[in-house]
């Protein structure tokens, strides 16, 4: 059987070859961990995704749901996977098991992912939506509410939302109208009306919580005078029981390009006068609770592009090597010679080997940022916490931005090499592609993660945190440059790295001069270049390992000889895969990016220049 | 109620692929699963546990990787488990196999035990009614449903065109058809607690009291003649029709080649 949804064995080797999980065992926090509990738990989450999530993929589509009376019906055949969802306590797994989790690193949970949301994400993020919520009352809760809500929502039983947009707030957040008002009790009237809340009613779960942004009577215009209230669907008593109905409504659920599975909601809070919410944290500082897990959803949506690309990838070339087409290029004149699986035309191969490039890049990044959680949670020196978190934050939005752009890309590049035949909806690739669309929009649009690396972390804390990015890149070149095969992409990658200094320190003082406008004109070309040294880091990183396993197993072998010993022998062949992708995309891809560089920093400013009437139209 | 369950671990063939050129297997990194028919057989027994408070115990014989076979059974639910392993058992044919389980097993306490079919990697299926002649006890062999009633277990036992139901008095022997259940999901929690919290008992050649002429290679009577590569031939030819057509369609075929 051709591997599905993600290659075990690549997830393997970023585990445990490149980022060395068992390390995190050390950690008192991870000490009952092991590498054979590690692998059990990835065993079992792909086998969950393969037999029970994936089957729903098309079927959810085709279905999608149904509205009717302010209720929204998911697929019928999502409520077996939910069951098994639940009952397997899939849904928290990196919580503290003293609030229902399972305590998992977030880099093992992280290869959990890739299964369960590469399988069906809009599926997935039913399971995921109590716990993401959940997570800012587990942080910024009071004990009360921690105690009312935790269990309930990280087990799966009540389900989550983010509730920020409205008609005519939507990047702009700080322009909501929805307001709360202090009530005797304690708690606040809630009412107002957002739109394209997912998940926002569905008859998966009892319950729903919502955590719905208001602005109090008198509080300071912007994003400053928000709060944040937690709303349920159904009202929550003091003892955790449940009341009657809190006057929230679903006025209607989006028709959409794709994810025709997961609700988008509109959602009418308090259209009786009815509606209560509970604070969480203190008022007028919900952005700041709220942006807990705004970074954890941009993570995922990064986690959403990259899924949907390695399924996409696995399905393009399952079938690359099935489907016969055309002959060898020399023989395509000779009409006797066989056709060929079209593995074997070159085109075909620069697409698959352009896929697999990015497919693995994203992987280690996005582990790589999981791994950085770990030691943000489990660091106890300050100052290295402080590191971590660095890195964290400089990297969320690229790894929303860059991995929601590429995984639409490598999904396009699949319906490509499938021909007419992956444009039909006969093969999976299609709706892959439609269902990733969205994930350059939503949790904050790509062109918004660009002005936020442009204009928050770029300059974070003097630049120093940028650089200290850079520097981690050169561990990884200083590690290449002493092994033979990868001195000369080693020296391409240190150019690379000097020009985004220069690049980031050019942009950064642009954005601060009064040629402001140009520099934000630039932000998204500079976060895509930034992504793509990021990916050459990372397969620059794997090839380095790969390289001494390759020379242990095929030895000093040349030419002919070493190419059928790593034909033969199927760990060689991984590893050969790991130098021949870092060599491609070092070789003919990032000297493109080094073009894109010297574009940004000439800093032609006809994107501003332009007058609105000359747009045309 | 106490039920015990052999299972063997074997490597998942759903994930051996051939080498196209020379039709051999491609072993090389192919995980390992307990064996399918014998998970059929630990969900029964879970199932059992959970309607009637059986205490289960999963037993294998096997290198000691086996290990994580049993590892994955107490994940599910199993509440002992027990790893038979040593040197002297390698090379065990079906009846050193079954003498070996049975040696085991005869100092145990039991009602119920359950074995798959067959496994996998052998598909046999003689090592559970050899276990129950060993014993003494009845066997069921391929199960497709089973129930406890009072002191005995019904079983409809799977014919290829029927299926019989059977009522034997426990102690006994059931062997189990992976048809039998959909066997449940580990849950991360139980594997962690399957690790930390758990142990598995090792029994070595010392610890059964059995004849050196009935375990490993010396006690296996089975000879290998001949082991051969079958050709790989293309893929069928399938075709959707209803039952009618369809049966006009084999016939011609049939006719086509003159078998009819």
């Amino acid at each position: 059987m051709a591997q599905l949804i993600a290659d075990r064995r690549d997830v393997d080797f970023v585990l445990y070859e490149q980022l060395e999980a068992e390390k995190l065992c050390g950690y008192a926090r991870y000490r009952e961990f092991n590498r054979k509990t590690f692998d059990l738990v990835v065993d079992e989450a792909r086998s969950l995704a393969i037999k029970e999530i994936l089957p729903t993929l098309a079927p959810g589509d085709r279905e999608g749901l149904a509205f009717a009376d302010g209720r929204v019906r998911v697929p019928e055949c999502f409520h077996r996977p939910y069951k098994l969802y639940r009952e397997g306590e899939w849904t928290a797994v990196t919580a503290d098991p003293a609030v229902g989790g399972q305590g998992l690193p977030h880099l093992i949970a992280q290869a959990v992912g890739d299964y369960h949301l590469g399988a069906n994400y809009a599926f997935t993020l039913f399971g995921w939506s109590g716990f993401g919520a959940g997570e800012m009352i587990e942080i910024f809760g009071t004990p009360e509410q921690r105690e009312m809500f935790l269990k309930p929502m990280y087990s799966g039983r009540w389900g989550g939302t983010m509730v920020l947009t409205e008609p005519n707030a939507g990047s702009d957040v700080g322009a909501l109208t929805t307001t709360g008002r202090r009530l005797e009790d304690g708690t606040y009237a809630i009412s107002g009306a957002k739109i394209f809340i997912t998940g926002g009613e569905h008859d998966l779960t009892e319950n729903i919580i919502h955590p719905v942004l208001a602005r109090i009577e008198e509080a300071p215009a912007g994003t400053k005078g928000i709060s944040l209230f937690i709303v349920p669907k159904i009202w929550v008593n003091a003892d955790g029981s449940l009341g009657g109905p809190n006057d929230v409504a679903c006025t209607g659920i989006e028709e959409k390009m794709g994810i025709h599975a997961s609700p988008t909601c509109s959602l009418a809070f308090g259209g009786k006068g009815q509606c209560r919410g509970l604070l969480l944290g203190e008022e007028h500082k919900g952005m700041k609770v709220m942006f807990h897990m705004m970074n954890s959803a941009r993570l995922l949506v990064g986690a959403i592009g990259f899924t949907s690309a390695s399924a996409a990838y696995l399905y393009a070339l399952d079938y690359a090597r099935q489907r016969r087409q055309g002959r060898d290029l020399e023989k395509s004149f000779d009409p006797e010679a066989p056709q060929v699986p079209i593995i074997r035309h070159p085109d075909v191969r620069r697409m698959l080997l352009w896929m697999k490039a990015h497919v693995e890049g994203m992987r280690s990044l996005i582990y790589y940022a999981a791994r950085l959680l770990d030691h943000i949670r489990c660091e106890s020196d300050p100052l290295q916490r402080d590191y971590w978190q660095g890195m964290m934050d400089l990297l969320t939005p690229v790894i929303k931005a860059y991995c929601s752009d590429k995984g639409f890309e490598v999904c396009s590049q699949a319906v490509q090499v499938y021909g007419g035949y992956g444009y039909t909806r006969e093969y999976p690739v299609e709706q892959l592609l439609r269902d990733v669309r969205i994930a350059a929009i939503y949790e904050g649009t790509n062109g918004i993660q660009a002005m936020d690396l442009l204009g928050r972390k770029l300059g974070a804390k003097g630049g120093a945190v940028f650089m200290n990015l850079l520097q981690e890149i050169q561990r990884v070149i200083a590690r290449a440059r002493g092994l033979e095969p990868l001195a000369g992409l080693a020296e391409s990658l240190a150019q690379a790295v000097e020009r985004l200094g220069q690049t980031a320190l050019y942009l950064g003082q642009t954005a601060m001069s009064p040629k402001l406008r140009t520099a934000f004109a630039h932000a998204t070309p500079f976060q895509e270049v930034m992504g793509d040294v990021v990916m050459a880091w990372m397969l620059l990183w794997r090839a380095s390992v790969a390289v001494p396993q390759l020379e242990r197993l095929v030895g000093p072998a040349a030419g002919e000889e070493r190419g059928s010993k790593i034909e033969g022998h199927k760990q060689a062949a991984f590893y050969e895969g790991q130098v021949q992708a870092a060599r491609y995309f070092i070789n003919s891809l990032l000297p493109v990016t080094m073009g894109k560089m010297t574009a940004i920093l000439a800093a032609d400013s006809a994107v501003v220049d332009i007058p609105e009437a000359a747009f045309g139209g | 109620m106490k039920i015990i369950v052999c299972v063997k671990q074997v490597p998942d063939t759903t994930e051996v692929r051939l080498d196209p050129v020379t039709g051999t297997l491609l072993r090389e990194g192919i995980p390992s699963i307990i064996n399918p028919d014998d998970k059929a057989g630990l969900e029964a027994a879970l199932r059992l546990k959970d309607r009637y408070e059986a205490h289960v115990t999963v037993l294998t014989m096997g290198p000691p990787q086996a290990d994580l076979a049993l590892r994955e059974a107490l994940a599910m639910g199993a509440d002992a488990a027990i790893l038979l392993t040593d040197r002297a058992f390698g090379g065990a044919d079906t009846w050193a196999t079954s003498s070996t389980l049975a040696s085991a097993l005869s100092a145990l306490e039991y009602d119920l035990i359950i074995t798959g079919r067959q496994a996998i990697d052998g598909d046999t299926a003689q090592v559970g009614p050899q276990i129950a002649e060993h014993l003494g006890i009845p066997n069921i062999s391929y199960a497709e449903d089973l129930r406890i009633e009072g002191n005995t277990v019904v079983v409809r036992r799977q014919y290829e065109d029927r299926s019989h139901i059977l009522r034997a008095e426990m102690p006994c022997l059931v062997t189990a058809l992976s048809e039998l259940n959909e066997p449940r999901y580990m849950t991360p929690r139980g594997i962690f607690e399957a690790f930390r919290d758990r142990t598995v008992k090792i029994l070595t050649r010392a610890d059964l009291a059995i004849d050196d002429g009935n375990i490993g290679l010396k006690g296996s009577p089975t000879r290998v003649m001949k082991s051969f590569t079958k050709a790989v031939r293309g893929k069928g030819t399938v075709v959707e029709l209803d039952a009618r057509d369809a049966a006009g369609w084999i016939i011609e075929r049939l006719q086509e080649k003159f078998v009819l």
